[in-house]
């Protein structure tokens, strides 16, 4: 049923309804696991390349534990943080931001001494110095901007803010996107006044859910509403006030939302509800001074000097700090260096609205391809063509990265596209499993073929064997001669024959064939053969004609065809002389007291037995000597095989010249090892076949 | 077996190659067997062109010597041409060359065998 399914369609249908799945959970991007995935994706792309941060545009001042050792318990009374403001000031810094909420009154407020402490007169408390007026005092006409925090519910002591943007011109359509929030927490009016502006300090409030479970600070928003009225972050705040007049404030929209933000003539791509991807760059504590050291004059002013200075926490007691992509833990204040840094060099990550398209591009596209072409590859194919798609997709998205700090989402993408490719190599293996499964019966049955064939080449094999004499056995009291003969069958291929009998008294008839042909008729055409030279030889007083009778009774039948190559010789013992007849056959050697000679066979050979109807064979002779070795063999000698190479007449010349006076059988059986040990465990293609005639003279001799 | 043919001076060369085995014998004379159909009175003789011959067994002797009797049973011309060394020994030695005509060169045969 299982199976059913998977390989419905040719194994198309499943798949494909899997990259459907893919492709709707890719329409929800905020859903895990993809959003993790996606997230950790992005942060390696910025582990693998930060942000560079070549120049130093901010100086931060931080109340850290050294500060708070000196100068007692936060939060400090604000003539202090007035007393830091001047200090600063003194260098005429671009702009002064100071990362805390002044929300309720000072501590050291006269109305807050005069509850605490009774019964002082009203003298007294007007002479009083009130803090929060000497900050204001301090922070007048200066760049400085405060913080503020964005309210999305009404909250007590939450208050408009003072100082919105003062001129932006937003299409009020085109703002749905951004963040509106119903109060905040703002400094106080006398405070606020005093300042050149106030910028939001909130983390991202939309996903700002998700990025804290994991700690994580991926974006900051640039521009929020708070009651309809504008304000930019605080870093963006900073800008826009040391630009001055040159720092008014656009936005690029879209249809599809905020595009980027424009602060005079610097340019900052965003996403569509105003959130800044931050490209952050490697930590550094060069740029943060004590505020301890800079109340106590340790700086030259001159530090501060046309650049941005901000006011914030670095103590790890105060408990703001935050947790970067690159993995490092950084107080929050630096995310506003961080963000300056990027206004000024245009920098951000971008992931425009048009990626999550390219990506369902992608998808679809590689999905379908896969869906198209791993049906028709191997398996092995079939994975190497995923892992190629795989580096594809993920390479693109660190190219699309390094060349343009886009985010593309590579690794979701591979994610999605697993189980469509599982489903399908799934099906490719199920495929090459049953086809796998087809061979093998396809082998056993070409098996069974074959045994059933061999069982037939045993039969003529056993045909073969059982007609050949044993020469070893055949002439027990000779001595006028000697001879060995030996035939070994190949695996495939029989047909050949010797034969050798005494025609009469003086008379020995040696004779050597090869049928072309292989299986039971070859073997019987053999024997057929054989019969027929030994009984017709016997009848005829010439070779010749009986040779032309035998070829005359072999074509009588020969419905297959065969044919044999022959030789045929008769020694008179007494004598030495040599009668022969050749058909088609190698003419046999002679070794003559260390030197080779060879049958001459030229004037009288005629073609193969039956090969060419009836040829007109005749005989020749020749005289042996004393001691001669004669030397008949087949092509199962000559042709005997190692890789590309034959043995040859060349071995088999040099093998026979070098057995002088070797006893007979020990040259055949020589020179059998002699091809075996060539052809190397090669199985031989063809019968190999010997025949050794040693003629000792009529006085005889010993072998 | 694949045998590439063409033709020259009325003749249909068919070009032979490798090594004519036990085993390259059977397929030898399948793919021989539909030239062999059209080699017949009054049709272009069928030239084998054996210059890539390396070696012929005995078995693919006797596909020649079927061919060579196919033929002549139907009265076509069948001629074999360029035979490398040691397949001319091979030729000699069994006599071949008396039961299929042999030239030295496709261009000698096609002088002979052509129309």
């Amino acid at each position: 049923m299982l199976l059913t399914v998977i390989r419905a369609g040719r194994g198309r249908a499943f798949p494909l309804l899997l990259l459907l799945l893919a492709a709707g959970l890719l329409t929800q991007p905020e859903t895990q696991p993809l959003l993790g995935i996606r997230e950790a994706q992005f942060d390696h792309y910025q582990r693998v390349l930060p942000r560079q941060r070549e120049s130093e545009p901010v100086v931060i001042v931080g109340i850290d534990s050294q500060s708070l050792v000196q100068l007692g318990q936060w939060p400090w009374s604000r003539d202090l943080i007035a007393a830091l403001v001047d200090k600063i000031q003194a260098g005429r810094p671009l702009a002064l931001g100071i990362d805390v909420v002044f929300a309720e009154r000072d501590r050291y407020s006269p109305e807050v001494l005069a509850r605490h402490i009774p019964g002082m007169t009203a003298d007294t408390l007007a002479a009083l110095p009130d803090p929060d007026r000497k900050l204001a005092a301090a922070l007048e006409g200066t760049p400085a901007v405060l913080a503020l925090v964005g309210l999305s519910k009404p909250l007590p002591g939450g208050r408009q803010p003072a100082k919105p943007l003062p001129v932006f011109d937003q299409d009020a359509s085109r703002d749905r996107f951004l963040p509106h929030f119903v109060s905040a927490l703002a400094s106080r009016p006398v405070i606020a006044a005093a300042a050149a502006g106030e910028g939001l300090i909130n983390a991202t409030p939309e996903l700002g859910q998700a990025d804290n479970q994991r700690g994580v600070l991926r974006r900051v928003p640039t521009l929020a509403f708070v009651n309809e009225l504008p304000f930019l972050s605080l870093p963006l705040e900073m800008v826009r006030v040391a630009l001055g007049e040159a720092g008014s404030v656009q936005t690029e929209d879209g249809a599809h939302g905020m595009q980027a933000i424009r602060i005079g003539d610097y340019r900052l791509p965003v996403q569509r509800n105003g959130e800044l991807l931050l490209h952050f760059g490697a930590s550094s504590s060069h740029y943060y001074l004590s505020a301890a050291d800079v109340l106590a004059g340790m700086h030259d002013p001159a530090l501060f000097r046309s650049r941005f200075v901000i006011i914030g926490f670095n103590s790890t007691g105060l408990q703001d700090r935050i947790v970067t992509p690159l993995g490092e833990s950084l107080p929050g204040v630096d995310i506003h260096a961080q963000v300056i840094e990027s206004v000024l060099a245009g920098h951000a990550l971008q992931r425009p609205y048009w990626m999550q398209w390219a990506e369902m591009a992608t998808l679809l596209g590689v999905g379908l391809a896969l869906i198209a072409f791993i049906p028709r590859l191997r398996a092995r194919y079939a994975v190497l063509g995923f892992a190629l798609a795989a580096t594809a997709i993920l390479a693109g998205g660190y190219l699309a990265f390094f060349s343009a700090r886009y985010l593309f989402d590579g690794a979701s993408l591979l994610l999605l596209l697993c189980p469509p490719f599982i489903s399908l190599l799934g099906n490719t293996l199920i495929a090459a499993d049953s086809l796998r499964h087809s061979a093998e019966a396809q082998l056993q049955q070409s098996r069974e073929e074959a045994a059933h064939m061999n069982g037939e080449l045993d039969a003529a094999r056993r045909i073969q064997m059982g007609l050949l004499p044993d020469t070893a056995r055949l002439f027990p009291d000779e001595r006028r001669f000697s001879v060995a003969a030996l035939l070994e069958p190949a695996r495939a291929v029989g047909g050949d024959y010797y034969d050798c009998f005494m025609l009469d008294e003086r008379r020995l008839c040696v004779a050597i064939g090869d049928v072309s042909g292989k299986g039971v008729p070859a073997s019987l055409f053999m024997a057929i053969s054989k019969t027929l030279t030994a009984t017709l030889t016997r009848r005829h007083a010439e070779l010749g004609s009986a040779f032309r009778d035998i070829e005359a009774e072999l074509n009588r039948e020969n419905p297959e065809y065969l044919f044999v190559t022959a030789f045929i010789g008769i020694l008179d013992v007494e004598s030495g002389h040599l009668d022969y007849v050749c058909a088609g056959h190698d003419a046999p050697l002679i070794v003559r007291n260390g030197r080779l000679l060879s049958v001459d066979t030229r004037a009288i050979a005629g073609p193969p037995l039956c090969a060419a109807g009836s040829y007109p064979f005749e005989s020749a002779g020749m005289q042996l000597q004393a001691g001669d070795l004669l030397c008949l063999f087949t092509d199962g000698v000559t042709e005997a095989m190692h890789g590309q190479e034959m043995f040859g007449v060349v071995r088999l010349r040099a093998a026979i010249v070098a057995f002088g006076a070797t006893p007979v059988h020990d040259c055949a059986s020589s020179l059998r090892d002699a091809v075996r040990r060539f052809e190397a465990g090669h199985p031989p293609a063809d019968d190999l076949t010997l025949l050794f005639l040693r003629w000792h003279g009529a006085a005889g001799g010993q072998d | 077996m694949n045998l590439p043919t063409r033709e020259q001076a009325g003749v249909l060369i068919v070009s032979v190659s490798g090594r004519i085995d036990h085993i390259a014998s059977e397929e030898f004379a399948q793919a021989l067997e539909p030239l062999l159909t059209r080699c017949a009175k009054g049709q272009a003789a069928l030239l084998l062109d054996f210059s890539a011959v390396d070696y012929i067994s005995s078995a693919g002797l006797r596909v020649l010597m079927m061919a060579s009797r196919r033929a002549k049973a139907q009265q076509g011309i069948f001629a074999i041409a360029a035979l490398q060394p040691l397949v001319q020994e091979v030729f000699a030695i069994s006599r071949f060359n008396l039961i299929v005509p042999c030239y030295a060169s496709v261009d000698a045969a096609c002088k002979v065998v052509g129309a």
